[in-house]
C-alpha cells in the first residue's frame, strides 16, 4: 500500500485564491487586509464618536464648572466638585438609599427567581404557558409598569389596599411614607426583573447531564446531596453572570422612581441616577453631574470586578 | 432659445415693475412650542385669523407633555438650534433662559408696542422682564394663572353642616377670606370614618407643579418673605418667625388632607376633587375646565371657586398674596424668523385676539379686558371671571433667577419632610435658609 500524499496548496496560492473570491462582484479589487478595514472603520468610528469622546469630555467636564444651558464656557476648578459630592451628607444620603435599592431587589429577585426556575424544572402540563407568563413582566416598559404600580400602590383608590382591607389591615401610605416608599419601588423591581433571574437559573438548570442525576439515584444520593454537588456547581457560574447584569441593571435604575415616587416623600427614594438626572437637567449642574457620574462608574467597575474575579476563580477550579 | 427666455423675462419683469406688483413673499411657518394642553390647542386654532391677515405666516404648535416641558425646551436651547421660533415659558424659567443668551431681546420693541399702563404691572414683568426692574424684555404674557381653590357647595351649603360649623368655631361657615378661617373648615370637615378630608393640594417634593407653588402663597401672606431683594440674602428672613408661622400653619394643615397625599401633584389633587374625597382643594386655575367635565368629576354641579384666601400675621396685620403661575411668549434668540415672531406676539396682545381667548375660558392679565364690565359675561365661568378679577391685583412670584429650580426644589423636599414629621417646621425653614445661601453664594450672588 503506497502513501497517500496531500498536497496542501501554498500559502501564495491560497492568499491569491482569496483575493479572487473577493475580487467577484462587489467590492471588486479590495484585498482582504483593506476588507476588513472597511468593515472594522465605521465601528470604531461609532465607538469613538458615541462612547469615548463622551466620555473622555464628560471626564473634562467633571474637572470644570459648567452649565450646558448658560452661555459661558467651562471653567476648570480641579477636583473641587469631587471634593463638594464626597463632603455632602445629602449626597451620602442618596448613595446609601442607592446601595439598601439594589441590595435588596437584587437579592429578592436572585431568591425568587431561583426558587421559580428549580420549581419550573420538571415537566408538567402547561409548563411553556407558565414559564411564558412568568417572563412577560420584564417585556413591558418600565414607566409603563411604573404607572400601573402608581395606581396598584395608591392609598385612597389602589387595589392593593383594598385587598388588605379585607382582611382589616389599615391602608398603608406605600408610595408617600417613609416606612414604605423605598420598598415600594423594591417591589416593583423585584415584580419586573424576576423573571431575568429566573430566565437566566433555567438556562443553567437545562446545561446539567441528566445522567449525573441518574448515577446519584443509583448511589441513593438525598435531594439536598444532589442539589448540592451537581446543581449547584453546575448553574453557579451562571447565576454569578446573572447577578452580575442584574446589579448593574439595578444600579441605572431611573425609570419607576420617576414616575412612582418622583424621589419623594423628601429624598428618601432619590436613588444616585435619578440625583444626577436632577442635577444634570434640572439644576444644570453639568460639571458636577458628571463627577457624580464618574464616582458612580468607580463603584459599579469596582463591583462588577468582584463579580468577574469570583467568577474567573470558579471556572479556575 | 436661450435669447426667447431672456427675452421672456425681461418682458415679465419690466411688466411686473410697470404694474406694481411684487415678487411673492417668502413664506414661512412659525412653531410655538408649549406644553401640551388646551391652551396650547386654543392658541393655534385663534393663529387661523393671524394667517387670515398676514397669508404668509403659518402657525404651528410642537407641544411636550408638561412632566418634560422644561426638560425638553432647554435641551433644545442647548443644542444652539431648537426645533421652535417661539417659547412659551413658564414665568420662573426666564432667567434661567436669558442668562444662557437663549431668549431674543426685546426691550426696544417693547416701549414702541406695549402700552405698560394696559396690563397688570407684576404678571407683565414677570413674564417678560429681567432681571426685575431693568427694563430689559424677553417676553410679553399670554395665559395668566394663579393659584386658585376649589370647593363643595353641597357640603359648604348644607343647613347642618352650617348649624354644627357655627356651633363649633362661632362663626358662620362660608367661603375662607384667610388661611386660618380655611384651616377651620378644612379640620371640620376632616372624616377619615366617612373617607372625607378638607383639603387637598400640591404636596409633592419638586420644584415646579409641587408644594414650593402652593406653599408660598400662605407664607407671603403671613408676612414670608423669600430673601432680602435689595442683599439677595436668605438666612433671617425665609427663616424668620413669619417664615416659622407658616411652615407650622402648612403642617397642620397637612393633617386635614387624605392618607398618602404627601405626594399629590396635578393629577392627584383633581382626583381627589372630582371624586369626592376633599371638601377643598388649592390648585393653579387653568386646570379648572377638568373641574368641570362632567366626564371627569362626579361633582361638576356642586363645585364652587373661591380666592385664595388672605391671612393675618403674628403682628396682627391683614396681608393677601397670590401665587402666579402662567406663561408669557417669548420669541428665540436663534430663530431666522424674528420678524414674523414678533408680528405674530404683537398680534396676542390685542384686544381683538384676547377677547376671543377669553371666550375660549383662558386668563389674561391684560387689565383693560380683566376689568371691562363685559368681562365677567364673555368668560364662560363667572364665578370664576370674579377669581380672576379678584387675584390679578395680588399676584406674586418665587424666585426668577436661573437656580430657582434647585432652590424650590430644597424648599419642598424640606417642608415635604416637616408634613412627614421627619423634621421640625423650624428645622425645615433654618434647612431651607441655608442651603439657599450656599446656593446663592455659589452662584456669585453674595459679594462678600
Amino acid at each position: 500500500m503506497g502513501t497517500l500524499h496531500v498536497r496542501y496548496p501554498s500559502e501564495e496560492i491560497m492568499k491569491k485564491e482569496r483575493v479572487q473570491r473577493i475580487g467577484k462582484g462587489f467590492g471588486r479589487g479590495v484585498s482582504e487586509k483593506a476588507l476588513k478595514i472597511y468593515f472594522l472603520v465605521p465601528t470604531f468610528a461609532l465607538l469613538l464618536f458615541m462612547i469615548i469622546f463622551p466620555l473622555i469630555w464628560s471626564l473634562y467636564l467633571s474637572f470644570t464648572r459648567y452649565n450646558a444651558v448658560a452661555a459661558a464656557p467651562p471653567r476648570f476648578v480641579g477636583i473641587s466638585n469631587f471634593a463638594r459630592i464626597l463632603s455632602d451628607p445629602e449626597v451620602w444620603t442618596r448613595f446609601i438609599i442607592t446601595g439598601k435599592f439594589v441590595a435588596l431587589a437584587v437579592l429578592i429577585e436572585f431568591v425568587l427567581g431561583f426558587i421559580l426556575a428549580l420549581l419550573l424544572n420538571r415537566n408538567f402540563k402547561g409548563k411553556g404557558i407558565i414559564t411564558t407568563l412568568y417572563l412577560l413582566p420584564m417585556m413591558f416598559s418600565p414607566v409603563v409598569i411604573g404607572k400601573f404600580f402608581a395606581f396598584i400602590m395608591d392609598t385612597n383608590w389602589g387595589i392593593l389596599n383594598y385587598i388588605l382591607g379585607l382582611f382589616g389591615i389599615p391602608r398603608i401610605a406605600w408610595t408617600t411614607s417613609y416606612e414604605w416608599a423605598l420598598y415600594s419601588i423594591v417591589i416593583t423591581d423585584v415584580w419586573m426583573w424576576t423573571p431575568f433571574m429566573l430566565l437566566l437559573t433555567l438556562a443553567g438548570l437545562s446545561t446539567v447531564p441528566g445522567y449525573l442525576y441518574e448515577a446519584a439515584e443509583v448511589d441513593r444520593a438525598s435531594a439536598w446531596f444532589k442539589f448540592r454537588y451537581i446543581t449547584l456547581p453546575h448553574i453557579f457560574p451562571l447565576l454569578i453572570l446573572a447577578l452580575l447584569f442584574r446589579t448593574m441593571d439595578a444600579f441605572r435604575f431611573f425609570d419607576i422612581v420617576y414616575v412612582l415616587t418622583g424621589g419623594g416623600p423628601g429624598y428618601s427614594t432619590q436613588i444616585l441616577p435619578y440625583y444626577i438626572y436632577k442635577l444634570a437637567f434640572q439644576y444644570w449642574h453639568t460639571g458636577e453631574s458628571c463627577a457624580i457620574a464618574y464616582i458612580f462608574l468607580i463603584i459599579i467597575i469596582a463591583l462588577s470586578n468582584i463579580y468577574v474575579n469570583y467568577l474567573y476563580r470558579l471556572r479556575a477550579r | 432659445m436661450k435669447k426667447l427666455f431672456l427675452i421672456l423675462m425681461s418682458v415679465l419683469l419690466a411688466g411686473m415693475m410697470v404694474t406694481g406688483v411684487a415678487p411673492a413673499q417668502k413664506k414661512v411657518t412659525l412653531t410655538v412650542t408649549w406644553a401640551a394642553w388646551y391652551p396650547a390647542d386654543y392658541l393655534i386654532k385663534l393663529s387661523n385669523d393671524f394667517t387670515r391677515q398676514n397669508p404668509n405666516i403659518k402657525v404651528k404648535g410642537a407641544f411636550i407633555p408638561w412632566p418634560q416641558y422644561h426638560d425638553r425646551v432647554f435641551t433644545e436651547f442647548a443644542s444652539g438650534k431648537p426645533s421652535f421660533d417661539i417659547a412659551v415659558p413658564d414665568s420662573q424659567w426666564i432667567g434661567e433662559a436669558v442668562e444662557g443668551g437663549h431668549l431674543l431681546d426685546i426691550s426696544d420693541w417693547m416701549k414702541k408696542n406695549i402700552n405698560f399702563d394696559d396690563w397688570y404691572e407684576f404678571p407683565l414683568r414677570s413674564y417678560g422682564e429681567y432681571p426685575d426692574y431693568s427694563g430689559h424684555w424677553y417676553g410679553v404674557p399670554l395665559l395668566l394663572d394663579f393659584v386658585m381653590c376649589a370647593y363643595r357647595k353641597d357640603l359648604f351649603n348644607d343647613p347642618k353642616e352650617k348649624a354644627a360649623f357655627k356651633s363649633k368655631y362661632g362663626y358662620d361657615l362660608g367661603v375662607p377670606k384667610t388661611w386660618q378661617e380655611l384651616l377651620d373648615i378644612a379640620r371640620f370637615f376632616t372624616r377619615p370614618k366617612k373617607n372625607l378630608y378638607g383639603f387637598a393640594t400640591w404636596q409633592a417634593p419638586i420644584a415646579t407643579a409641587g408644594l414650593a407653588d402652593v406653599f408660598l402663597g400662605p407664607f407671603w401672606s403671613m408676612g414670608g418673605n423669600l430673601w432680602d431683594p435689595r442683599t439677595k440674602h436668605v438666612e433671617g428672613i425665609l427663616n424668620n418667625w413669619y417664615g416659622i408661622d407658616a411652615a407650622k400653619f402648612w403642617v397642620e394643615l397637612y393633617k386635614t388632607q387624605p392618607p398618602g397625599s404627601s405626594n399629590y401633584s396635578i393629577d392627584e389633587t383633581m382626583t381627589a376633587m372630582q371624586q369626592g374625597l376633599v371638601a377643598m382643594i388649592g390648585i393653579y386655575a387653568m386646570f379648572y375646565p377638568g373641574l368641570l367635565d362632567p366626564s371627569l368629576s362626579m361633582y361638576v354641579d356642586k363645585t364652587g371657586f373661591f380666592t385664595e384666601p388672605g391671612a393675618i400675621g403674628r403682628d396682627g396685620v391683614f396681608r393677601h398674596f397670590v401665587q402666579l403661575g402662567g406663561q408669557g411668549l417669548a420669541v428665540s434668540a436663534y430663530t431666522p424668523y424674528k420678524e414674523e415672531a414678533l408680528k405674530f406676539i404683537k398680534w396676542t396682545t390685542t384686544d381683538d385676539f384676547l377677547w376671543k381667548w377669553t371666550e375660549g375660558g383662558n386668563f389674561t392679565p391684560k387689565k383693560t379686558i380683566v376689568e371691562d364690565p363685559a368681562f365677567l359675561k364673555k368668560f364662560p365661568n363667572a364665578e370664576i371671571a370674579k377669581v380672576v378679577r379678584e387675584s390679578a391685583p395680588l399676584l406674586r412670584d418665587f424666585w426668577e433667577i436661573p437656580q430657582y429650580n434647585e432652590m424650590g426644589e430644597y424648599l419642598s423636599i424640606q417642608l415635604n419632610q416637616a408634613i412627614l414629621g421627619k423634621i421640625t417646621p423650624e428645622q425645615a425653614m433654618d434647612n431651607i435658609a441655608k442651603r439657599h445661601e450656599e446656593i446663592l453664594r455659589r452662584a456669585g450672588y453674595y459679594k462678600d
